[in-house]
């Protein structure tokens, strides 16, 4: 017992002498390594097979039409299909009736990031089901 | 039994270290975690540089757990588990903390995830490695030892070094804000001029009236000028150097004109100069 009570009271002293990590310090440090190891691996995977100049390829697409209070509002799906990432998107659903009169709602994404989709909403007054509806997306800028 | 007691001892100390870690990591991480510039740069900050960003970073933590010396025995091997575990502990935290938020989320592409962790891991594995350092119980007996290894480490490299490291940290939480390009066109030359000079009084403030680690007083027969000299101007070089760094690493610079550059980077030599002086009080 006293040897025991001793032992604990020298364990201070022996921490500093032991010259060998606990068993935790080598599998934290192994996680650790294969964490820094995993996110270098993936930048530099996506560094080889990056951008490679080529601008972003926004395009947009209807995935949804609901009808609420105000009117409708037209969700719609953002695809990036280049790794660029295209910052400011702007994009524009244009409504046509069968009389010819078209109206026009926009709505700017801040970013869509390369190989991403972002989803943005457009608002309506009448229904886009009954009428012609186009949405594009117009423009971005660099990052 | 007592041989069993011995190995689980040293285990159970190490794992409360590892919880601190982790809380450093949230502490010193939030900031940056919070901030959706940062998220942005996740995606489009370059790979090459982050790449060469996250190197440092590390070569940084390493630095860290040598100068912080809180195991006599510490070797390079030690260093250098102990900087694999914090930077481990940073990723995990800031990928953690990012779920919680809804900033990552299954659909995302790998390249995306894996950058927004990347750029939040640096300032949660700063704040790992030190927390396991600052927020242990210290005896009277222990900061005794810690005060003489870092005397016996702090030579004037290693006070460089502290410098580069606290100015990297602080420099690296604020280059992402818009706010650091709009701050050097709200001021005319003469605002950047002014804090130039407050940075210097600032940086010589914390230097002279703070003093060095491990020492009461600056070294021996060191006149004003060889403090201003050799501390402050050192100090606020590393602190522009520092900035510079930042702001390439951050893409700032591109496309940039070099009254601009200059603008940004004495503005942000502001805060990388306050890293620099606290650096030592606070690892």
């Amino acid at each position: 017992m006293t040897q025991a009570g001793h032992e604990e009271q020298s364990g201070k002293r022996h921490r500093k002498q032991r010259s060998q990590p606990p068993l935790l310090e080598w599998i934290s440090a192994a996680v650790g390594l294969l964490l820094t190891l995993t996110v270098l691996g993936a930048l530099a995977w996506e560094g080889l097979m990056g951008p490679n100049g080529a601008p972003p390829a926004v395009e947009a697409t209807v995935s949804r039409i609901t009808p609420v209070q105000a009117g409708y509002v037209v969700e719609v799906e953002l695809h990036n299909r280049s790794s660029a990432t295209a910052a400011a998107v702007e994009i524009e659903g244009e409504l046509t009736k069968s009389d010819g009169t078209a109206t026009t709602s926009t709505a700017t994404v801040d970013y869509v990031p390369g190989e991403s989709t972002r989803n943005a909403g457009l608002f309506f007054k009448d229904d886009p089901r009954r009428h012609r509806l186009e949405v594009r997306a117009l423009g971005f800028a660099e990052p | 039994m007592a041989s069993q007691a011995a190995n689980e001892h040293p285990n159970r100390k190490y794992a409360i270290g590892l919880a601190r870690a982790f809380g450093g990591a949230i502490i010193f991480g939030l900031p940056n975690l919070m901030t959706m510039e940062m998220w942005f740069l996740g995606f489009y900050l370059d790979r090459t540089r982050l790449i060469l960003f996250l190197l440092v970073n590390f070569a940084i933590l390493v630095g860290l757990s040598r100068f912080s010396g809180f195991e006599e025995t510490a070797s390079s091997k030690e260093d250098l588990l102990d900087a694999l575990a914090a930077y481990g502990v940073g990723v995990i935290a800031s990928a953690a903390t990012l779920t919680i938020f809804g900033i990552l989320l299954p659909g995302m592409p790998l390249g995306e995830i894996v950058g927004k962790i990347a750029v939040q891991s640096v300032p949660a594995s700063f704040g790992a490695i030190i927390a396991r350092q600052q927020m242990r119980g210290k005896t009277d007996e222990e900061e005794d030892e810690e005060r003489d290894v870092a005397e016996r480490r702090g030579g004037y490299g290693w006070q460089l070094f502290l410098m580069v490291a606290g100015a990297l940290f602080l420099a690296f939480n604020l280059a992402p804000t818009e706010e650091m390009i709009l701050i050097g066109f709200k001021m005319s030359p003469w605002h950047g001029i002014a804090l130039v000079l407050v940075s210097l009084l600032i940086l010589h403030a914390f230097v002279y009236g703070v003093g060095f680690a491990g020492q009461e007083q600056p070294p021996e027969g060191s006149g004003f000028r060889r403090v201003f000299i050799s501390y402050t101007i050192a100090g606020y070089g590393i602190a522009l150097l520092v900035s510079l760094y930042v702001l390439w690493t951050f893409g700032r610079m591109d496309g940039a004109d070099l009254t601009q550059i200059a603008s940004m980077t004495a503005v942000l030599a502001f805060p990388s100069a306050v890293g620099a002086a606290i650096a030592r009080l606070v690892v």
